[in-house]
Order: C-alpha cells, then structure tokens, then sequence
C-alpha cells in the first residue's frame, strides 16, 4: 500500500531526527533539517562533519538507523527523477572508455526505461545540458582526457539534463579552476531564478555569503539553519568548527580570538 | 594441422575454449570496470570445495553437479564476504584474500580426501585445479553455448544499466534504479563464467581470463561498446589458440596455456596501443619534449633580435648556446630549418653559419612567448 499522506510539504527538504552510524560512531547525530524550495543553501561543516553522509542518506544511498526524510513532503523513493544528484568527482573512476556527453545521457537513463535506448531527442537534450556549462565543444571527447574542471562541468550537465526541481551537489566547487567556479554558480543562480531548489555542500567559508542565501552548519549534530544573513554569525561558526576556526570572511570579522591560521577546508571529504 | 583440426575431440575443444573466452572477456570487461577482478579470483578459488562436494554428492564426476556444487560455494563465498565487509571493520581486499584462502584450503582437503578414498574417476578432479581440454565433452558445448547466449541476450538487453552502474552505482541508486540487482545480475554472470571455465582452466587461472581480455581490450578502445567487443574476441581467440597449441603437442595444459595467450594480448597491448600504448606515449613525449627545445630556440632568437633591435639578427651558433644556457641539439636547428622558421646565413667577415628567423619564424616566436603567460589554463 503506497502511503500518498504528505509529511511536512512545506519543506524542499525535511530531516526529522535522522541519526546515522558507521561502526560504534555516529556519522550524524539526532538531524533536524529543513530547508524551504526556492533557496540556494550551503551545508558547511569540517572534514569528517557528516556533510556528505547526510546528502547521501537523504538521497537514500545510506540506510539511517533512526529518523526520517521527506522531500516535498515525500519520501526519496517517490521523488526518483525529481532530484539531480552531483557526486564527488572522484567518486567514479575517469578512465572509464566513454565520451562527456554519454555521461550526460547517463542523467537520462532512469526516465528512458528499461530495455529502451536513448534516441536522438535524449541526444540533443544531453547536448544543450553540455552547452548550459559551456562544454559543447567537449562532447565527444573521452572523459579521461578532460581537465578536473571539465569533469565537473560534465556531472552537473548530468544533474542538470534531469530537469529536477531540487538539485543536490556534493562539493561541486572542490579542485576546480576559477573560470569553471564562475561557470556552475552562475548555472545554479539561474536556476534558483527558475524556481529550483539548490542543495549544495561547500567547503570554501569566504565565498559562502556571495553565492547562497540559505546556510546550514553541521558538525555530526546540526549548529545552525537559515537564511545567510542571521546564521553566518561568529557564534555559530566557532560552534562549528571550534579552535580551528580562525578568521574567516568579512561578514562575520567580528571574530576576534583568532590565533590559528586561516582554515577554509580545501580538502575534500570522506 | 587440417588432420588436427579435423579431429572431432580437437574440433570440441577448439569451440568450447573460444566460446569459454568470448564468455569470460565480455563478462570480464564489466568486472575490470567495476574494480571488481579481484572478486572473480576469490569466487573460482571459492567454487573447488563445491567441486569436491558436488563430485561427493553425485558419486561421480557428473558434470551438472560439479557445476552446481561449484556455483553454490561461490555464491557462499560472495555471500560471507559481503558480510565480513558490511560487518566487520576489515576491508574489501582483507575480506577477498581471507575467503579466497579459506575456501580453497577447505577444497584441497577435501580434493585429497576423495583422492585418499580411491577409486578411478577421482584422479579426475585434479583437472580442475588446473583445468584439462580434453575433458570437455560436445554436450557441455550446449551448456556453454545456451548460457552464453543469455549471458549476451542480458547485457544487450541491460546495457544502459550495466552501463550506468559500472560507472557510477551511487547516480544510478539515486535515480531509483535497483543496483543491488543490476549489480547481482552482473556478478552472478561472472560466476557463471568461471563455473563453465573450470574445467577447460580450472580454478587457480580462471580469473586471468576474466581480467587479461578486458585489460588488453581497454588499451584500444574509446567506448564501452567497442571494449567489450573486443575483450571477447581477445578472449575467443586466446581460448581458440591456446586449445589448438595444447592440442598439438602433447601434455601441455591447455589451461595455463591459454592465460598466457591472453597475457600476452596485455603486454603488446599495453605496449603499442595507440595512444594508451607506453611506446605511443613514449614517442609523445619525445615529440613534445623536441617541440619545446626547438621553441626555446626561436625565443632565443627573438630576444636577440629585440636586443639588437634588427628583425634579422644573425645569431652565431655559440651566441645561442649561451642565450639558451645549454647547447640545442644539431637536429632541433635542422628540424626548425625544415619546418621553414630559421634560416642558415653567412655574415661576412666571420665564417661560422649563422641564423636568422625568418617571417613565419617571427610569428611563431611571438605565438610561444604569448601562450607562456596563460600557462595556467585549464586544460588537461
């Protein structure tokens, strides 16, 4: 029996008590979560937070062992194809033997169905995905000749083919050049314009102001949530990231008790 | 070789070790892409206590139990591994080379056993340690035949899938697709593969014919499609040659034989494959390392020629030497002399050549010394 009750469809996202562990140790501790559709949110945490264990338990790649998670009020399973999902670039192995826009076509593949293949109108939607990002000229180039910028230009192009009215990227600006950073905001901006949801875990604290206007801290167990301008506080981002925590950007330069060196978590998580 | 050939047992051996190597290469390029070759050796280790058992339970060296004794303690191991992975903290590789080694030592045990017990069909399970040609029989080509044909009917009819979770499992899960299956289907395949080699290699070599094919097969190809063609015509043939060199001469085992037919499709492969092949690689590097002195040349070139405020500055070999801090190579100031950039000139009273840039020279020049500053581009 498919149970068609709504849970909380206010909510892009909803994350009630989910508690998830690896071996003895929580991952993620009793999560309160919800973020409102039509936001462009960041989750920002340290390394070993539980930032991308939470994307992928949300996404339901994860078994939690408590807790819940509803996306416009349903669960993953019902929303399949209404999510674009980035993963880390590094966790598919590039050399694989195929081309940048049969990846893209890979973002099709739940909507063709089974035993079916993709025809040309796949082709050419999978094209003009490469062509939001700029790398229409890349198509057919074989996925281990890209640069790592490119590579991710390709996995958003993947997302973004889905036509999905919420989008989850897992550090989608991690190793990649300034002039592909300036490539993926843009193309997320624009597509919160349009309404989206954007779902995105970041690491780079400096630059967390300029590109979202929803902000949730994480360290294992939920800091803060809302909207930038009242969670990107000193308070909250001690709470986060405790003594490492030095300086950051210049909204929140009320921080004074900075002995460390600056520490914006350039390393990529797992 | 047509009286070898023409033989009905060299004729049974033939097909089925080609059909055994097309199987296995076209299963075995999904497992080199899923990372996974490691599993198919633990899996044909796993299956010799199933031989053993199943010899046991029929009586006999009944083919179908064998088979199905083999495929049973294969999928145990799988089973017990995806356990020890999910449940304890050791990884998958510690996981893989403890049940590999568990079950095959419980298989020579019980191989000794039976041995220990007598009787004349039990010399025969040692053949599947490390496999015997002869010993297939026409009707078992039916079986390798009717399996491998599903076998294909199911990744041509699953390929976007296979595809999509070869790649990228976590995506493909996100979208909805039941990868545990796809994943099982995928893996019960290649245990499919290694249960009809047994015979033909036997337990301990299986896997190279899993591995070797789709290794060699992934040098030259670009696209999926293509590598697992390819991978099983490698297969097929290493299969088919190796039948036919055991076969002529005698007490070669066909098994081993085969591995290193296929092997040594790795090597040449890994060897002259263009582009991914390490001479094509090395003779790129030559290239662009040639490319890059003769460009250093032409910068020098043009400094001097600033310096000296005269478009066609005659530079002395030695003066290059020293604007460049080490003496190019004889062959870079012919290959640029080829390639129309400089030209050799006198420049009375001296005797020694000369050289000067000339108009295509120039623009070449000013070319390199422009993209030296965007360095940092993103490309590859």
């Amino acid at each position: 029996m498919r149970d068609d009750s709504l849970h909380e469809p206010q909510f892009a996202l909803h994350v009630e008590d989910l508690t998830v562990t690896y071996g003895a140790d929580p991952a993620l501790w009793d999560i309160d979560l919800d973020i409102p559709p039509g936001v462009m949110a960041a989750i920002v945490g340290p390394n070993g937070s539980g930032k991308s264990t939470l994307l992928k338990t949300a996404l339901g790649l994860v078994r939690p062992v408590a807790g819940h998670v509803r996306f416009l009020g349903r669960p993953v399973r019902q929303m399949r194809g209404q999510i674009g999902y980035v993963p880390q670039r590094h966790s598919v192995d590039w050399d694989f033997p195929t081309t940048a826009r049969d990846v893209v076509e890979m973002g099709l593949y739940g909507k063709i169905g089974w035993f079916r293949r993709p025809n040309a109108a796949d082709r050419a939607r999978a094209l003009d995905a490469l062509r939001e990002l700029g790398m229409q000229d890349y198509a057919d180039r074989q996925i281990s000749q890209l640069s790592g910028g490119q590579q991710q230009r390709v996995f958003i192009a993947r997302a973004l083919v889905q036509d999905a009215p919420i989008l989850i990227l897992d550090e989608p600006m991690a190793g990649v050049d300034a002039a592909t950073e300036a490539v993926i905001i843009d193309l997320l901006h624009r597509l919160r314009a349009q309404g989206r949801t954007i779902i995105v875990v970041h690491h780079d604290l400096t630059t967390v102001q300029s590109y979202f206007d929803w902000l949730v801290m994480m360290n294992v167990r939920i800091i803060a949530q809302g909207p930038v301008a009242e969670t990107y506080t000193p308070e909250n981002l001690r709470a986060t990231y405790g003594r490492q925590l030095a300086m950051i950007a210049s909204g929140a330069a009320t921080e004074t008790g900075a002995d460390t060196g600056t520490d914006t978590g350039t390393g990529t998580q797992k | 070789m047509t009286a070898l050939l023409s033989s009905n047992i060299v004729q049974t051996v033939l097909f089925g070790a080609a059909l055994l190597g097309a199987i296995s290469g076209m299963l075995g390029a999904f497992a080199v892409l899923r990372q996974q070759s490691l599993l198919g050796d633990a899996l044909s280790h796993a299956a010799l206590p199933g031989v053993c058992l199943g010899f046991l339970v029929a009586g006999g060296r009944d083919l179908g139990s064998v088979l199905a004794g083999a495929f049973f303690t294969g999928a145990l191991a799988a089973l017990i591994m995806q356990l020890i992975v999910r449940r304890t903290t050791l990884k998958t590789d510690a996981a893989l080379g403890i049940v590999l080694s568990v079950f095959f030592a419980v298989g020579v045990v019980a191989l000794t056993y039976i041995q220990g017990q007598g009787g004349a069909a039990s010399a025969g399970l040692m053949t599947f340690l490390f496999g015997q040609a002869a010993a297939i029989l026409r009707s078992d080509l039916w079986i390798m035949g009717a399996g491998g044909l599903a076998a294909l009917a199911l990744v041509l009819a699953l390929w976007k899938e296979f595809k999509l979770v070869s790649f990228d499992a976590d995506f493909a899960r996100a979208q909805g697709l039941p990868v545990t299956w796809i994943e099982g289907a995928l893996t019960v395949m290649v245990a499919f593969a290694i249960v009809i080699g047994l015979q033909l290699v036997g337990v301990v070599l299986m896997v190279a014919l899993l591995i070797a094919p789709a290794a060699a097969a992934r040098q030259w190809t670009r696209a999926l499609g293509s590598m697992v063609v390819l991978s099983a015509a490698f297969g097929a043939t290493a299969g088919a040659l190796g039948a036919l060199i055991s076969a002529s001469a005698r007490g070669l085992a066909t098994g081993p034989v085969v591995v290193l037919i296929a092997t040594a499709f790795v090597l040449i492969s890994m060897l002259v494959a263009p582009r991914r092949g390490l001479i094509w690689q090395a003779l790129a590097a030559r290239a662009m390392r040639a490319r890059i002195s003769e460009g250093r040349v032409l910068t020098a070139l043009q400094d001097l020629a600033k310096a000296h405020d005269d478009t066609a500055y005659k530079a002395e070999r030695g003066m290059l030497n020293t604007a460049l801090g080490a003496a190019p190579h004889a062959m870079r100031i012919q290959a640029l002399e080829r390639r129309g950039l400089i030209q050799q000139v006198t420049h009375p009273p001296e005797t020694t050549p000369h050289w000067e840039l000339t108009k295509a020279g120039h623009a070449e020049a000013r070319a390199l010394s422009g993209t030296r500053t965007d360095a940092g581009k993103d490309t590859p």
